[in-house]
């Protein structure tokens, strides 16, 4: 490269805003030159996963799956064996002999400490292979406990931006100053909201063809999913997050990881916006294949707030909506208006209330 | 007249710390006060410039100030705790030990405790001065009631560095005219040498197959060596990762001037110190925006909030592609350079003491 000599005219000419104006102009270039080399096939889905994947074969911490368990063992048993016949080869004619002899006079006192050697490491090794035939069958019944996945078809398609609580979720975070993660954004919907509304908002999704019309639109959005993207964020470097689409069913492992790395990648005072159905409306009015096949169930809000509120969030807004499916009470001329009441206030609570709700918090710590 | 004495766990030459500590000591002798240095060890060369810390019971005087660096695990931490003077920590970040677990079990006990004795350190520390905001954030977060974001003291100057012109001839005749990407530091798992080695792979397939990578530092964690090593051999890349470690200042500053592009990947730095050697060197950095690496590098690099190896690629082809683009940043780290030179550091190191030395001064 060559050299590139201070230009002091360039000096008085730097304007601090411009700079950041013509970075961030750079930055959307780079995005933009990621987005055509995927479209184009040259960055095949999973391509980055399976070097990382790489990467932790040969690290202690990534050593897992049965095939490195049982290429770990193969070493232990290569070790156990300590051989006494030590090498008498010399370059000089007299020291192989007095090589010789010192094995032959050391021989069985060497035997004997090597046999108790071999003997321990034999006793370690045969212990691991009960350790390891054990984690096999672990894993053999865990496998038969495994649910179908859920297809793709099954979810209903996701457009944000036109839902009761987007008005809501673009006030909560049209304050922040820095980057605001949208999860699941679907075709960009509400991130064209956030956008007219100043916030600096990028999306994500896992189905790439979801996202296709918001690409089309110049929009900041990536193909994967929402725990895949946090991982990759660096500490404190998002001020805003809103989480819909299927973070409302995720397994209870991935829940707990993606309110961990929430936690992580939000700044203090960060504001997290999240959606999600009730228990009951998802109960009611999801098809039988999502209710029957998803790896979780929706929370109730004050779930949510709990788990939140762990991690050191602060709930500051919550609101209902949807359709609600409750029943209306009966006049109170009605003579038997107490008791009918009283079921239907049961039901309600039981089987009925709101459909939705939106979920505003901050991170306080 | 008030001492501002300094307490360090390691005196060490051609370490961040040591070397801050000994600038810091001239500093403070500059400004009229007096400044001794306490340590535990000490590098052969650097014991005349130091004093055992347990000694200094016997030299202590009635509004002495104990400066504490603070970077690692040290018995000098708990004997500071049992003092009465006033004490500051001046804190230059401890990796968690998250890092290095399952990579190197010693390191994480040790940063592990090192960060037990930062928590019990902050609350009783009047004032907490920390080389940038990150830093003063983790201080105040660990109960510190005042902080102060000055930046660490480091031998940069507004020139050039001198280069080792050997050692630049012998990059230059032993290893194929190729784009270089560059990183210094030491190779651990908290600056994720393997994400560059990644980055590289994509980059090499994507752009210019015959690019190398340069990772200058000492090899730190040695499982995580092997392991990066490993990833780049499997990968077709053994020829093209390169790595140089015990290198005199003018051989790195040889190591940066045969770079075409810096390039730091790291998940946790408290200041970063290879980003102004970057800056000093007209390389143009591309950097991960994680811990206090965006207020350091400022608006003198390509800032990437994602660290997929596709978007790395893409930004060191773009900065490489463009020269317009690359000479813009280099202007725009000299200017950065600017704010870090140890003359308005060392003046600001003097305000701060100088502040909590007139409010002790009221007080008594």
């Amino acid at each position: 490269m060559a050299p590139i000599e201070p230009d002091p005219a360039a000096a008085e000419r730097f304007d601090a805003a411009d700079q950041a104006l013509y970075l961030t102009e750079v930055m959307a270039e780079i995005d933009a030159e990621v987005r055509r080399r995927r479209a184009s096939g040259d960055l095949p889905a999973g391509l980055e996963q399976e070097l990382d994947e790489l990467f932790l074969e040969f690290s202690p911490v990534g050593l897992h799956g049965k095939a490195r368990l049982r290429e770990t063992l193969a070493l232990v048993d290569g070790s156990a064996y300590v051989d006494v016949a030590v090498p008498v080869e010399s370059r000089k004619a007299v020291g192989s002999q007095i090589k010789r002899l010192i094995r032959k006079s050391m021989g069985w006192y060497i035997g004997f400490i090597v046999h108790q050697i071999v003997k321990f490491a034999w006793s370690v090794s045969r212990m691991f292979h009960v350790v390891v035939d054990h984690v096999e069958d672990l894993e053999a019944a865990v496998e038969t406990q495994r649910t179908p996945e859920l297809p793709a078809s099954a979810v209903p398609a996701n457009d944000p931006g036109s839902s009761w609580w987007s008005a809501e979720a673009v006030t909560a975070v049209s304050g922040v100053s820095g980057r605001v993660l949208q999860a699941e954004c679907g075709n960009g919907s509400l991130l064209d909201a956030l956008l007219a509304a100043g916030v600096d908002a990028y999306g994500v999704d896992p189905i790439e063809s979801v996202i296709e019309p918001a690409v089309e639109r110049g929009l900041d959005v990536r193909a994967e999913s929402v725990l895949d993207h946090l991982e990759v964020v660096a500490d404190e470097a998002l001020s805003g997050m809103v989480l819909t689409g299927s973070i409302q069913w995720l397994h209870p492992n991935q829940r707990h990881r993606l309110v961990a790395l929430a936690t992580a990648r939000l700044a203090v005072d960060g504001v997290l916006v999240l959606h999600s159905a009730t228990p009951e409306s998802w109960m009611a009015e999801t098809s039988h294949l999502m209710s029957d096949l998803a790896p979780g169930r929706p929370l109730h809000a004050e779930t949510w707030s709990h788990l939140l509120a762990d991690h050191g969030f602060r709930r500051t807004g919550l609101t209902f909506g949807g359709e609600d499916r409750r029943l209306d009470r009966v006049l109170s001329s009605n003579p038997d208006a107490s008791a009918i009441n009283g079921a239907i206030d049961a039901v309600n609570a039981l089987l009925l209330g709101p459909g939705e709700y939106l979920l505003v918090a901050v991170r306080e710590r | 007249m008030t001492a501002v004495h300094q307490f360090v766990p390691a005196l060490l030459p051609r370490d961040a710390t040591g070397q801050h500590t000994l600038a810091l000591q001239e500093v403070l002798r500059s400004a009229g006060w007096e400044s001794d240095l306490y340590v535990e060890s000490a590098h052969d060369d650097l014991w005349h410039h130091a004093i055992y810390f347990e000694r200094y019971p016997e030299r202590a005087e009635p509004g002495d100030i104990l400066l504490y660096q603070l970077s690692t695990a040290s018995p000098v931490a708990e004997f500071l705790l049992g003092r009465p003077e006033t004490l500051v920590l001046d804190y230059h970040n401890i990796t968690p030990s998250s890092f290095y677990d399952g990579w190197e079990d010693h390191t994480s006990e040790k940063v592990a405790l090192a960060r037990i004795q930062a928590a019990e350190l902050a609350p009783v520390a009047t004032l907490g001065i920390a080389d940038s905001a990150f830093n003063a954030a983790e201080l105040r977060r660990m109960g510190c009631r005042e902080t102060a974001v000055v930046p660490i003291l480091v031998d940069i100057t507004d020139g050039k560095p001198r280069v080792d012109d050997t050692e630049l001839r012998r990059l230059a005749t032993e290893l194929p005219p190729a784009t270089v990407l560059l990183f210094v530091g030491r190779i651990s798992p908290n600056k994720t040498q393997h994400h560059l080695v990644e980055a590289l792979w994509f980059y090499r397939r994507w752009y210019d197959p015959g690019a190398r990578l340069h990772l200058v530092g000492p090899s730190f964690t040695a499982s995580y060596v092997d392991a990066v090593f490993a990833l780049a051999e499997e990968l077709g890349l053994a020829d093209a990762v390169v790595h140089g470690e015990d290198l005199t200042d003018a051989e790195l500053a040889a190591w940066y001037a045969s770079a075409d592009v810096f390039v730091c990947l790291s998940e946790h730095e408290g200041f970063c110190i290879p980003l102004l050697e970057a800056m000093q060197s007209d390389v143009p950095i591309v950097a991960f925006a994680a811990g206090a690496v965006p207020e350091t590098l400022g608006q003198a690099g390509i800032l990437i909030d994602s660290k997929r190896p596709s978007v790395v690629a893409a930004a060191v082809h773009r900065v490489r592609g463009d020269d317009d683009l690359a000479g813009r940043l280099v202007r725009a780290g000299r200017r950065r350079l600017e704010e870090f030179l140890p003359a308005a550091t060392g003046a600001r190191f003097v305000e701060v003491l100088a502040a909590l030395a007139d409010r002790q001064a009221v007080r008594s």
